[in-house]
């Protein structure tokens, strides 16, 4: 039996053989070099952010791209073979179909783990050249600005990767991936709508909802999250979607019919 | 594996197969054991369950009940051993468009172990891509598709190789070609090959042995070749007599008269005789051949000719 990093291997394949998703790359490289630039532009010098506000402010616009790219990739990577129709050569090698979802979960975050990479890199060195890192930039929250950055990018890479197993879930479960792109990106956009109207100060229920949570960045400069309630009961309710999202996904992709 | 293929366990078995979604039963109580080293057709009219079978055959869809075997392993409760022993294809052979024919295979070949790169290239030289392989998939004819889809399948030197419709959308020098390699590939490496079509002279020409389903039903099964080795015997068949006036030809030698002349029961060594008979009479002879039961007739005389109900 081969080894179950093939499986990997060729997902990633599949992944980065397409000519769509280098071009996804490449946006996300130029445009978070793009955007450190045009603050350096339009800015009047005496005005000009530090080197750390530059990158953040970066960070938070480029993230929804990220987002966006690792979902249309999420959203593919089970429906795609269902409209290639390839899936009944792949599901009848001797591999069960637990290890050939699990693999293309895994490339999957391997791909959200490269363009955060990249874009992070590409973010800081645009605003490490362009920008000073002396100057008047607040701690926030007690963090420097170096750890902060650093934080806020997790807190990011988070609600992404809840995002993308949501997409990914969809992907699986009903096997169309514009489905799962719209109501992956839906949720993404709409996550702040949903905790202002259902806000758990309001109502008790509301703090088990997974949008009240997808934020963790509230905890960065708090003690205490919506609704009052601890970072620990943020990650429990996260951790639980997050695995009824992967369950979901394998009950349906390991027992499924291919037919038609 | 040895050569001597004839005494060989049944390659698969086919338990009591049942397939049922819903109300609807799809296959019906299905046994069937395919033989090793035989080519296999496996016939019927669309929506017959042909397809369906197959699926199971594969794990692709589940089986409601009874269990199929593969080389002594069930591909119910061991599909990962069953499935091994198998190359298939489904359908159409839909492969990754934007691969080239050759990562396509290297795609296949890393989900098994032991094939090289000095197989890849044989199975490449098997089905005759030699000179288009390293070209992106999307440029490719459905005939070229379709001797990928038999190359992915053929990589892991299975046992078993199951086609789904294999002639489908080929020219007949696609068809030809199929056959000749599925001869070869039967004779040569000893593969058995299930092949499932509603051509049926087509599976005529390809099959050692054929089985009918019908409505989800097993209708027959029936060797081929062995209806050809009888042909050899000294035995009486149906002779057809082309004249000019098969009514009076009737008075001289008897038989039955049909729309394309008269055709008399009589052994080969009798047809001389027969002919000077008629000559003799003043009959006008323009042919005589003897009238073949082809797979089509005994086909639609099995299925009384049905559609699917």
């Amino acid at each position: 039996m081969s080894s179950f990093s093939a499986l990997v291997h060729n997902e990633n394949i599949k992944i980065y053989s397409r000519i769509r998703t280098w071009i996804m790359l490449f946006l996300l490289v130029v445009l978070s070099i793009l955007v450190p630039v045009l603050t350096y532009v339009t800015s009047e010098p005496q005005y000009r952010p530090t080197m750390w506000n530059s990158f953040q402010m970066t960070i938070s616009v480029m993230f929804f791209l990220n987002t966006i790219f690792t979902v249309v990739i999420a959203s593919d990577a089970v429906a795609g073979e269902f409209s290639w129709g390839t899936i009944k050569l792949l599901l009848i090698r001797p591999w069960s179909r637990s290890k050939i979802l699990l693999s293309k979960y895994i490339a999957m975050v391997l791909f959200s783990i490269l363009t955060t990479v990249l874009l992070a890199v590409c973010a800081f060195g645009a605003s490490r050249i362009l920008f000073s890192a002396e100057g008047t930039s607040m701690p926030i929250g007690g963090w420097s600005p170096e750890a902060y950055s650093l934080l806020d990018i997790g807190c990011r890479y988070i609600e992404l990767f809840l995002t993308a197993a949501i997409a990914f879930m969809v992907s699986s479960v009903f096997r169309a991936s514009g489905l799962a792109i719209g109501l992956s990106l839906f949720i993404m956009f709409a996550k702040d709508v949903f905790t202002a109207i259902f806000n758990p100060e309001r109502y008790e229920w509301a703090k088990y909802l997974l949008f009240t949570h997808m934020d963790l960045s509230a905890y960065l400069v708090a003690d205490k999250g919506p609704g009052g309630v601890t970072l620990g009961f943020s990650i429990a309710v996260l951790a639980v979607y997050y695995a009824v999202f992967l369950l979901l996904s394998w009950v349906v992709f390991s027992r499924r019919d291919v037919a038609g | 594996m040895t050569a001597n293929i004839a005494v060989q366990e049944p390659v698969a078995r086919l338990l009591g197969v049942t397939k049922q979604i819903g109300k609807k039963t799809l296959v019906s109580d299905l046994t069937l054991d395919i033989p090793a080293g035989q080519i296999f057709g496996f016939l019927g009219p669309n929506g017959a369950g042909k397809t369906t079978t197959i699926r199971m055959m594969v794990g692709l869809i589940s089986i409601s009940r009874g269990d199929i075997m593969i080389g002594g392993r069930s591909i119910r409760t061991n599909f990962e051993e069953a499935v091994a022993q198998v190359g298939a294809i489904v359908e159409n052979p839909e492969m990754y468009k934007f691969l080239t024919g050759y990562q396509n295979l290297r795609q296949y070949a890393r989900m098994v172990s032991g094939v090289t790169k000095q197989r890849i290239d044989e199975v490449i030289q098997l089905v005759g891509l030699n000179n288009r392989i390293h070209d992106k998939v999307k440029s490719y004819s459905l005939g070229m598709r379709q001797r990928l889809g038999v190359a992915q399948a053929l990589l892991h030197r299975p046992k078993l190789l199951i086609l789904d419709e294999p002639t489908n959308g080929l020219d007949p020098q696609g068809i030809r070609e199929l056959r000749d390699y599925l001869r070869r590939l039967c004779r040569d490496e000893g593969t058995s090959v299930f092949v499932s079509s509603h051509l049926l002279s087509e599976m005529e020409l390809m099959c050692d042995s054929v089985a009918v389903i019908q409505n989800g039903k097993l209708v027959d099964v029936r060797q081929l070749k062995s209806v050809g080795d009888a042909k050899a015997g000294p035995q009486s068949r149906e002779i057809l007599f082309e004249v000019n006036d098969p009514g009076a030809a009737q008075a001289l030698i008897g038989g039955t008269v049909e729309a394309e002349g008269l055709v008399v029961r009589a052994l080969r060594s009798d047809i001389p005789g027969l002919n000077e008979r008629l000559i003799g009479g003043g009959i006008q002879v323009y042919g005589i051949k003897e009238v073949v039961v082809s797979l089509e007739d005994q086909f639609l005389k099995m299925t009384g000719g049905e559609g699917i109900e």
